[in-house]
Protein backbone atom coordinates (compact mmCIF):
# COMPACT_ATOMS: atom_id res chain seq x y z
CA UNK A 1 0.00 0.00 0.00
CA UNK A 2 1.28 3.13 -0.48
CA UNK A 3 -0.47 6.47 1.33
CA UNK A 4 -0.51 9.36 -0.02
CA UNK A 5 -1.48 12.65 2.13
CA UNK A 6 0.36 16.20 1.15
CA UNK A 7 -0.11 19.61 1.12
CA UNK A 8 1.80 22.13 -0.62
CA UNK A 9 0.94 25.71 -1.52
CA UNK A 10 1.62 26.40 -5.14
CA UNK A 11 2.19 29.87 -6.72
CA UNK A 12 0.72 29.59 -10.67
CA UNK A 13 -0.36 31.64 -13.67
CA UNK A 14 -3.48 31.57 -11.29
CA UNK A 15 -2.37 32.65 -8.08
CA UNK A 16 -2.07 30.92 -4.85
CA UNK A 17 -3.10 27.07 -5.06
CA UNK A 18 -2.95 24.73 -2.12
CA UNK A 19 -2.10 21.24 -3.81
CA UNK A 20 -3.99 18.93 -1.18
CA UNK A 21 -4.06 15.10 -2.38
CA UNK A 22 -5.01 11.93 0.26
CA UNK A 23 -4.65 9.22 -2.09
CA UNK A 24 -4.10 5.52 -0.96
CA UNK A 25 -2.79 2.87 -3.83
CA UNK A 26 -2.69 -0.88 -4.27
CA UNK A 27 0.22 -2.39 -4.95
CA UNK A 28 1.09 -3.09 -8.05
CA UNK A 29 -1.76 -0.77 -9.20
CA UNK A 30 -1.53 1.76 -12.84
CA UNK A 31 -2.76 4.87 -12.16
CA UNK A 32 -3.64 7.68 -14.93
CA UNK A 33 -3.24 10.76 -13.32
CA UNK A 34 -5.15 13.68 -15.49
CA UNK A 35 -6.73 16.99 -15.36
CA UNK A 36 -5.94 20.61 -16.84
CA UNK A 37 -2.75 21.43 -17.17
CA UNK A 38 -1.72 23.52 -13.51
CA UNK A 39 -4.10 21.80 -11.76
CA UNK A 40 -0.84 20.10 -9.78
CA UNK A 41 0.01 16.77 -11.67
CA UNK A 42 3.32 17.29 -11.84
CA UNK A 43 3.92 18.46 -8.88
CA UNK A 44 2.56 15.61 -7.39
CA UNK A 45 4.92 13.17 -8.85
CA UNK A 46 7.93 15.83 -8.30
CA UNK A 47 6.82 15.54 -4.40
CA UNK A 48 6.24 11.47 -4.41
CA UNK A 49 10.41 11.18 -6.10
CA UNK A 50 11.49 13.72 -3.69
CA UNK A 51 12.15 16.39 -5.92
CA UNK A 52 9.84 18.77 -4.09
CA UNK A 53 9.07 19.63 -0.49
CA UNK A 54 5.62 19.24 0.55
CA UNK A 55 3.65 18.99 3.87
CA UNK A 56 2.27 15.86 5.40
CA UNK A 57 2.92 12.14 4.84
CA UNK A 58 4.15 9.82 2.19
CA UNK A 59 4.50 5.40 3.19
CA UNK A 60 5.47 3.14 0.80
CA UNK A 61 4.63 0.05 2.06
CA UNK A 62 6.25 -0.38 5.53
CA UNK A 63 8.57 2.94 4.59
CA UNK A 64 8.26 5.94 5.57
CA UNK A 65 9.43 8.49 2.92
CA UNK A 66 8.33 11.70 4.36
CA UNK A 67 7.01 12.59 7.60
CA UNK A 68 6.83 15.51 9.89
CA UNK A 69 10.27 14.93 10.90
CA UNK A 70 12.35 13.72 8.20
CA UNK A 71 12.26 13.08 4.31
CA UNK A 72 14.15 10.10 2.63
CA UNK A 73 16.30 11.86 -0.20
CA UNK A 74 15.29 10.75 -3.86
CA UNK A 75 18.50 8.87 -4.39
CA UNK A 76 16.83 6.42 -1.29
CA UNK A 77 13.93 5.95 -2.89
CA UNK A 78 12.70 2.57 -5.18
CA UNK A 79 11.46 5.00 -7.93
CA UNK A 80 11.64 5.09 -11.72
CA UNK A 81 11.22 8.65 -13.36
CA UNK A 82 10.49 8.97 -16.96
CA UNK A 83 10.15 12.46 -18.76
CA UNK A 84 7.88 13.66 -21.40
CA UNK A 85 11.39 15.12 -23.21
CA UNK A 86 13.58 12.03 -22.28
CA UNK A 87 16.41 13.15 -20.01
CA UNK A 88 19.23 11.04 -20.83
CA UNK A 89 22.72 11.36 -20.88
CA UNK A 90 23.76 13.32 -24.42
CA UNK A 91 27.63 11.87 -23.57
CA UNK A 92 26.69 8.18 -22.78
CA UNK A 93 25.72 5.44 -24.34
CA UNK A 94 22.26 3.44 -24.55
CA UNK A 95 24.10 0.95 -22.52
CA UNK A 96 25.86 3.14 -19.82
CA UNK A 97 22.30 5.73 -19.54
CA UNK A 98 21.21 2.47 -17.72
CA UNK A 99 24.34 1.29 -16.30
CA UNK A 100 24.68 4.95 -14.71
CA UNK A 101 21.76 3.99 -12.40
CA UNK A 102 23.20 0.18 -11.17
CA UNK A 103 25.82 -1.81 -12.14
CA UNK A 104 23.53 -4.69 -13.03
CA UNK A 105 24.33 -5.73 -16.25
CA UNK A 106 21.78 -8.97 -16.85
CA UNK A 107 19.05 -6.42 -16.24
CA UNK A 108 20.45 -3.90 -18.61
CA UNK A 109 20.12 -6.46 -21.41
CA UNK A 110 16.91 -8.22 -20.29
CA UNK A 111 15.60 -4.70 -20.20
CA UNK A 112 17.04 -3.88 -23.75
CA UNK A 113 16.31 -7.30 -25.24
CA UNK A 114 12.34 -6.73 -24.14
CA UNK A 115 12.43 -3.65 -25.85
CA UNK A 116 14.11 -4.20 -28.99
CA UNK A 117 16.68 -2.29 -28.28
CA UNK A 118 19.91 -4.70 -28.36
CA UNK A 119 21.42 -3.61 -31.21
CA UNK A 120 21.36 0.13 -30.62
CA UNK A 121 23.19 -0.23 -26.84
CA UNK A 122 26.43 1.47 -28.09
CA UNK A 123 24.63 4.24 -29.85
CA UNK A 124 24.67 7.62 -28.54
CA UNK A 125 21.01 9.69 -27.49
CA UNK A 126 21.44 12.11 -30.38
CA UNK A 127 21.47 9.23 -33.27
CA UNK A 128 18.27 7.75 -31.90
CA UNK A 129 14.72 8.36 -33.19
CA UNK A 130 12.20 9.94 -30.16
CA UNK A 131 10.51 6.49 -29.77
CA UNK A 132 13.94 5.15 -29.17
CA UNK A 133 14.83 7.55 -26.82
CA UNK A 134 11.80 7.43 -24.82
CA UNK A 135 12.53 3.69 -24.63
CA UNK A 136 15.46 3.84 -23.39
CA UNK A 137 14.44 6.53 -20.90
CA UNK A 138 11.70 4.08 -19.63
CA UNK A 139 14.45 1.07 -19.50
CA UNK A 140 16.57 3.78 -17.37
CA UNK A 141 13.71 3.95 -14.97
CA UNK A 142 13.34 0.12 -14.24
CA UNK A 143 17.12 -0.19 -13.92
CA UNK A 144 17.08 0.17 -9.63
CA UNK A 145 13.62 -2.46 -9.84
CA UNK A 146 11.45 0.49 -8.69
CA UNK A 147 8.71 0.09 -6.45
CA UNK A 148 7.14 2.89 -8.13
CA UNK A 149 7.30 4.53 -11.76
CA UNK A 150 6.74 7.18 -12.38
CA UNK A 151 5.59 8.56 -15.91
CA UNK A 152 4.79 12.75 -16.57
CA UNK A 153 3.12 12.34 -20.25
CA UNK A 154 6.21 9.85 -21.06
CA UNK A 155 4.54 9.80 -24.94
CA UNK A 156 2.85 12.69 -25.85
CA UNK A 157 5.75 13.95 -27.92
CA UNK A 158 5.36 10.85 -30.51
CA UNK A 159 3.46 9.99 -33.40
CA UNK A 160 0.03 7.51 -32.59
CA UNK A 161 1.77 4.20 -34.02
CA UNK A 162 5.23 4.83 -31.95
CA UNK A 163 2.44 5.58 -29.03
CA UNK A 164 0.77 2.03 -29.18
CA UNK A 165 3.57 0.34 -29.16
CA UNK A 166 5.42 2.21 -26.30
CA UNK A 167 2.22 1.59 -24.48
CA UNK A 168 2.30 -2.20 -24.94
CA UNK A 169 5.93 -2.00 -23.56
CA UNK A 170 5.14 -0.02 -20.73
CA UNK A 171 2.07 -2.58 -20.06
CA UNK A 172 4.36 -5.60 -20.07
CA UNK A 173 7.07 -3.58 -18.11
CA UNK A 174 4.43 -3.08 -15.15
CA UNK A 175 3.09 -6.32 -15.49
CA UNK A 176 6.83 -8.07 -15.13
CA UNK A 177 8.14 -6.04 -12.54
CA UNK A 178 5.11 -5.77 -10.58
CA UNK A 179 5.58 -1.97 -10.23
CA UNK A 180 2.74 0.67 -9.07
CA UNK A 181 2.75 3.18 -11.86
CA UNK A 182 1.49 6.44 -12.03
CA UNK A 183 1.04 7.74 -14.85
CA UNK A 184 0.12 11.65 -16.24
CA UNK A 185 -1.59 11.06 -19.24
CA UNK A 186 -4.43 13.51 -21.14
CA UNK A 187 -5.25 10.26 -23.82
CA UNK A 188 -8.63 8.78 -23.48
CA UNK A 189 -7.39 5.64 -25.24
CA UNK A 190 -3.88 5.59 -23.36
CA UNK A 191 -5.98 5.71 -20.34
CA UNK A 192 -8.41 2.91 -21.18
CA UNK A 193 -5.48 0.89 -22.26
CA UNK A 194 -3.28 1.14 -19.69
CA UNK A 195 -4.91 2.33 -16.40
CA UNK A 196 -6.71 0.26 -13.98
CA UNK A 197 -7.58 3.64 -12.60
CA UNK A 198 -8.17 7.34 -13.04
CA UNK A 199 -7.42 10.14 -10.44
CA UNK A 200 -8.71 13.55 -12.18
CA UNK A 201 -7.28 16.40 -10.18
CA UNK A 202 -8.30 20.34 -10.55
CA UNK A 203 -6.96 22.81 -8.99
CA UNK A 204 -5.33 20.90 -6.51
CA UNK A 205 -7.43 18.72 -5.52
CA UNK A 206 -9.32 14.84 -6.38
CA UNK A 207 -12.28 15.65 -8.30
CA UNK A 208 -12.65 11.98 -9.29
CA UNK A 209 -11.24 8.74 -8.41
CA UNK A 210 -12.82 5.67 -10.41
CA UNK A 211 -12.05 3.43 -13.23
CA UNK A 212 -11.52 4.50 -16.61
CA UNK A 213 -14.72 3.56 -18.19
CA UNK A 214 -16.59 5.69 -15.39
CA UNK A 215 -14.46 8.77 -15.73
CA UNK A 216 -14.57 8.58 -19.50
CA UNK A 217 -17.31 7.54 -20.78
CA UNK A 218 -19.63 10.54 -21.40
CA UNK A 219 -22.95 9.92 -21.26
CA UNK A 220 -26.00 12.11 -21.40
CA UNK A 221 -29.25 10.08 -19.48
CA UNK A 222 -29.09 6.60 -20.91
CA UNK A 223 -27.29 7.83 -24.13
CA UNK A 224 -24.40 6.48 -24.05
CA UNK A 225 -22.72 8.35 -27.75
CA UNK A 226 -22.09 11.38 -26.49
CA UNK A 227 -20.06 14.20 -27.35
CA UNK A 228 -19.40 17.66 -26.41
CA UNK A 229 -19.00 20.48 -28.92
CA UNK A 230 -19.66 23.77 -29.87
CA UNK A 231 -22.60 25.04 -31.40
CA UNK A 232 -21.79 26.47 -34.69
CA UNK A 233 -24.81 27.19 -37.22
CA UNK A 234 -28.62 26.19 -37.64
CA UNK A 235 -30.10 25.97 -40.93
CA UNK A 236 -33.22 25.29 -42.23
CA UNK A 237 -34.30 22.71 -44.96
CA UNK A 238 -37.44 22.17 -45.65
CA UNK A 239 -38.92 21.61 -42.79
CA UNK A 240 -36.10 20.23 -40.63
CA UNK A 241 -33.54 22.46 -38.95
CA UNK A 242 -29.80 21.25 -39.36
CA UNK A 243 -27.56 21.91 -37.09
CA UNK A 244 -23.75 22.18 -37.74
CA UNK A 245 -21.88 21.66 -34.46
CA UNK A 246 -17.82 21.35 -34.25
CA UNK A 247 -16.68 18.31 -32.45
CA UNK A 248 -12.72 18.36 -31.99
CA UNK A 249 -11.42 18.51 -35.32
CA UNK A 250 -14.55 17.30 -37.10
CA UNK A 251 -18.22 18.89 -37.83
CA UNK A 252 -21.07 16.98 -37.53
CA UNK A 253 -24.58 17.68 -38.52
CA UNK A 254 -27.48 16.82 -36.46
CA UNK A 255 -31.36 17.10 -37.06
CA UNK A 256 -33.51 19.06 -35.19
CA UNK A 257 -37.10 20.12 -34.78
CA UNK A 258 -37.68 24.29 -34.84
CA UNK A 259 -38.47 24.07 -31.06
CA UNK A 260 -35.44 22.18 -30.11
CA UNK A 261 -33.93 24.95 -32.70
CA UNK A 262 -35.58 27.98 -30.66
CA UNK A 263 -33.82 26.70 -27.06
CA UNK A 264 -30.05 26.56 -28.67
CA UNK A 265 -27.68 29.70 -29.18
CA UNK A 266 -24.90 29.60 -31.73
CA UNK A 267 -21.75 29.58 -29.82
CA UNK A 268 -23.13 27.56 -26.98
CA UNK A 269 -21.56 24.42 -25.16
CA UNK A 270 -23.86 21.63 -26.51
CA UNK A 271 -23.36 17.87 -26.02
CA UNK A 272 -24.67 15.77 -28.90
CA UNK A 273 -25.82 12.21 -27.94
CA UNK A 274 -27.84 9.34 -29.48
CA UNK A 275 -28.00 5.63 -28.00
CA UNK A 276 -25.34 3.04 -28.48
CA UNK A 277 -27.78 1.24 -30.58
CA UNK A 278 -28.21 3.90 -33.11
CA UNK A 279 -24.94 4.63 -34.72
CA UNK A 280 -22.90 2.67 -37.28
CA UNK A 281 -19.48 1.74 -36.94
CA UNK A 282 -17.03 1.11 -40.24
CA UNK A 283 -13.61 0.56 -40.68
CA UNK A 284 -11.91 2.98 -43.61
CA UNK B 1 -24.07 -6.39 -40.28
CA UNK B 2 -26.43 -5.27 -43.39
CA UNK B 3 -25.72 -5.17 -46.82
CA UNK B 4 -28.20 -3.98 -49.48
CA UNK B 5 -26.67 -3.76 -53.05
CA UNK B 6 -29.06 -1.17 -54.60
CA UNK B 7 -29.45 0.97 -57.65
CA UNK B 8 -30.49 4.88 -57.53
CA UNK B 9 -33.74 4.74 -59.50
CA UNK B 10 -34.35 8.71 -58.38
CA UNK B 11 -33.69 11.51 -56.54
CA UNK B 12 -35.88 14.34 -55.13
CA UNK B 13 -33.72 16.95 -53.88
CA UNK B 14 -35.39 20.61 -51.59
CA UNK B 15 -32.94 22.65 -50.34
CA UNK B 16 -30.16 20.48 -49.00
CA UNK B 17 -32.85 18.08 -48.00
CA UNK B 18 -32.87 14.82 -50.49
CA UNK B 19 -35.07 11.63 -51.26
CA UNK B 20 -33.49 8.94 -52.81
CA UNK B 21 -35.50 5.97 -54.23
CA UNK B 22 -33.75 2.55 -54.74
CA UNK B 23 -34.15 -0.60 -56.65
CA UNK B 24 -33.30 -3.79 -55.25
CA UNK B 25 -34.32 -6.71 -57.33
CA UNK B 26 -38.22 -6.71 -57.13
CA UNK B 27 -37.95 -3.87 -53.92
CA UNK B 28 -38.39 -0.21 -54.28
CA UNK B 29 -36.53 1.64 -51.15
CA UNK B 30 -36.18 5.04 -50.17
CA UNK B 31 -33.79 6.93 -48.25
CA UNK B 32 -34.03 10.53 -46.73
CA UNK B 33 -30.91 12.72 -46.51
CA UNK B 34 -29.16 15.81 -46.45
CA UNK B 35 -25.73 16.18 -48.92
CA UNK B 36 -25.44 13.36 -50.85
CA UNK B 37 -22.15 12.04 -52.21
CA UNK B 38 -21.42 13.73 -55.81
CA UNK B 39 -20.69 10.74 -57.11
CA UNK B 40 -24.40 9.43 -57.05
CA UNK B 41 -26.78 9.79 -59.54
CA UNK B 42 -29.79 8.13 -61.27
CA UNK B 43 -28.30 4.52 -62.13
CA UNK B 44 -25.23 4.59 -59.59
CA UNK B 45 -24.92 1.17 -57.86
CA UNK B 46 -24.41 1.60 -54.02
CA UNK B 47 -24.33 -0.32 -50.75
CA UNK B 48 -26.93 0.79 -48.45
CA UNK B 49 -26.50 0.18 -44.63
CA UNK B 50 -29.19 0.24 -41.79
CA UNK B 51 -28.78 0.00 -38.06
CA UNK B 52 -30.26 -3.95 -36.92
CA UNK B 53 -31.91 -1.73 -34.14
CA UNK B 54 -33.66 0.38 -36.53
CA UNK B 55 -35.24 -2.75 -38.21
CA UNK B 56 -38.87 -3.99 -37.36
CA UNK B 57 -40.32 -7.22 -38.46
CA UNK B 58 -44.27 -7.28 -40.04
CA UNK B 59 -45.84 -10.46 -40.44
CA UNK B 60 -49.51 -10.88 -41.53
CA UNK B 61 -49.50 -7.24 -42.13
CA UNK B 62 -52.62 -5.30 -42.45
CA UNK B 63 -53.66 -1.45 -42.16
CA UNK B 64 -51.61 1.04 -43.20
CA UNK B 65 -48.14 1.74 -41.73
CA UNK B 66 -45.84 5.31 -42.55
CA UNK B 67 -42.67 3.33 -42.92
CA UNK B 68 -41.55 3.84 -46.47
CA UNK B 69 -39.56 0.90 -47.14
CA UNK B 70 -41.98 -2.37 -46.26
CA UNK B 71 -40.15 -5.45 -48.24
CA UNK B 72 -41.01 -8.79 -48.33
CA UNK B 73 -38.44 -10.79 -46.69
CA UNK B 74 -37.98 -14.24 -45.72
CA UNK B 75 -36.42 -15.21 -42.22
CA UNK B 76 -33.07 -16.91 -43.40
CA UNK B 77 -32.03 -17.35 -38.83
CA UNK B 78 -32.59 -16.55 -35.56
CA UNK B 79 -30.08 -16.05 -33.18
CA UNK B 80 -31.64 -15.72 -29.62
CA UNK B 81 -29.98 -14.33 -26.31
CA UNK B 82 -31.16 -14.27 -23.11
CA UNK B 83 -33.23 -10.62 -23.68
CA UNK B 84 -32.22 -9.72 -27.68
CA UNK B 85 -33.01 -11.68 -30.58
CA UNK B 86 -30.69 -11.18 -34.06
CA UNK B 87 -32.74 -11.72 -37.14
CA UNK B 88 -31.39 -12.21 -40.29
CA UNK B 89 -33.51 -11.51 -43.26
CA UNK B 90 -33.12 -12.19 -47.00
CA UNK B 91 -34.00 -9.70 -49.47
CA UNK B 92 -33.65 -10.95 -52.55
CA UNK B 93 -30.30 -12.27 -52.37
CA UNK B 94 -29.60 -9.61 -49.98
CA UNK B 95 -29.01 -9.50 -46.57
CA UNK B 96 -30.48 -7.57 -43.61
CA UNK B 97 -30.60 -7.72 -39.63
CA UNK B 98 -33.13 -7.06 -37.23
CA UNK B 99 -32.28 -6.48 -33.36
CA UNK B 100 -35.86 -7.17 -31.77
CA UNK B 101 -36.72 -8.03 -28.44
CA UNK B 102 -36.99 -12.42 -27.50
CA UNK B 103 -40.50 -11.02 -26.16
CA UNK B 104 -41.13 -9.61 -29.98
CA UNK B 105 -40.21 -12.43 -31.19
CA UNK B 106 -41.57 -15.27 -29.52
CA UNK B 107 -45.23 -12.50 -29.99
CA UNK B 108 -44.57 -12.81 -33.88
CA UNK B 109 -43.41 -16.51 -33.89
CA UNK B 110 -40.31 -16.42 -35.96
CA UNK B 111 -38.34 -19.29 -37.27
CA UNK B 112 -36.25 -19.73 -40.27
CA UNK B 113 -37.35 -19.60 -43.49
CA UNK B 114 -41.28 -17.63 -42.62
CA UNK B 115 -42.29 -15.03 -44.69
CA UNK B 116 -42.07 -11.73 -43.45
CA UNK B 117 -41.86 -7.41 -43.99
CA UNK B 118 -38.90 -6.10 -42.67
CA UNK B 119 -39.84 -2.29 -42.10
CA UNK B 120 -37.34 0.47 -42.55
CA UNK B 121 -37.93 4.32 -41.66
CA UNK B 122 -36.47 6.29 -44.63
CA UNK B 123 -34.98 8.22 -42.03
CA UNK B 124 -32.67 5.59 -40.73
CA UNK B 125 -31.37 4.27 -44.29
CA UNK B 126 -27.91 5.56 -45.23
CA UNK B 127 -25.73 4.67 -48.23
CA UNK B 128 -22.18 3.14 -46.97
CA UNK B 129 -20.42 3.23 -50.71
CA UNK B 130 -21.40 4.42 -53.95
CA UNK B 131 -20.05 1.40 -55.64
CA UNK B 132 -20.09 3.05 -59.69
Amino acid sequence: MIAIDICKTLYGSMGEMELSVDLRIKEGEFIALAGESGSGKTTLLRIIAGLEKARGTLKVGDEVWMDAKHTLPPQKRKIGFVFQDYALFPNMTVLQNLLFVQKDHALATQLLAMTGLDELKDRLPATLSGGQKQRVSLCRAMMNRPKILLMDEPLSALDPAMRTKLQQEILTLHKNFGTTTIMVSHDPSEIYRLANRVVVLDHGRIIQDDTPKKVLLKTSGSQKFSFEGELLDIVQVDIIMVAIVSIGQQLVEVVISPDEAASLHIGERVTVSTKAFAPILSNR
Amino acid sequence: MSNLSATVASIQSNDGLNIVTFSLGEESLSMVSLELDEAMCVGSKCLLNVNASSVAIGKKLSGMLSYSNQLSARVAAVESGELLARIVLDISGNRLESLITVASCQRLGLKAGDEVTALVKATELSVSRVLA
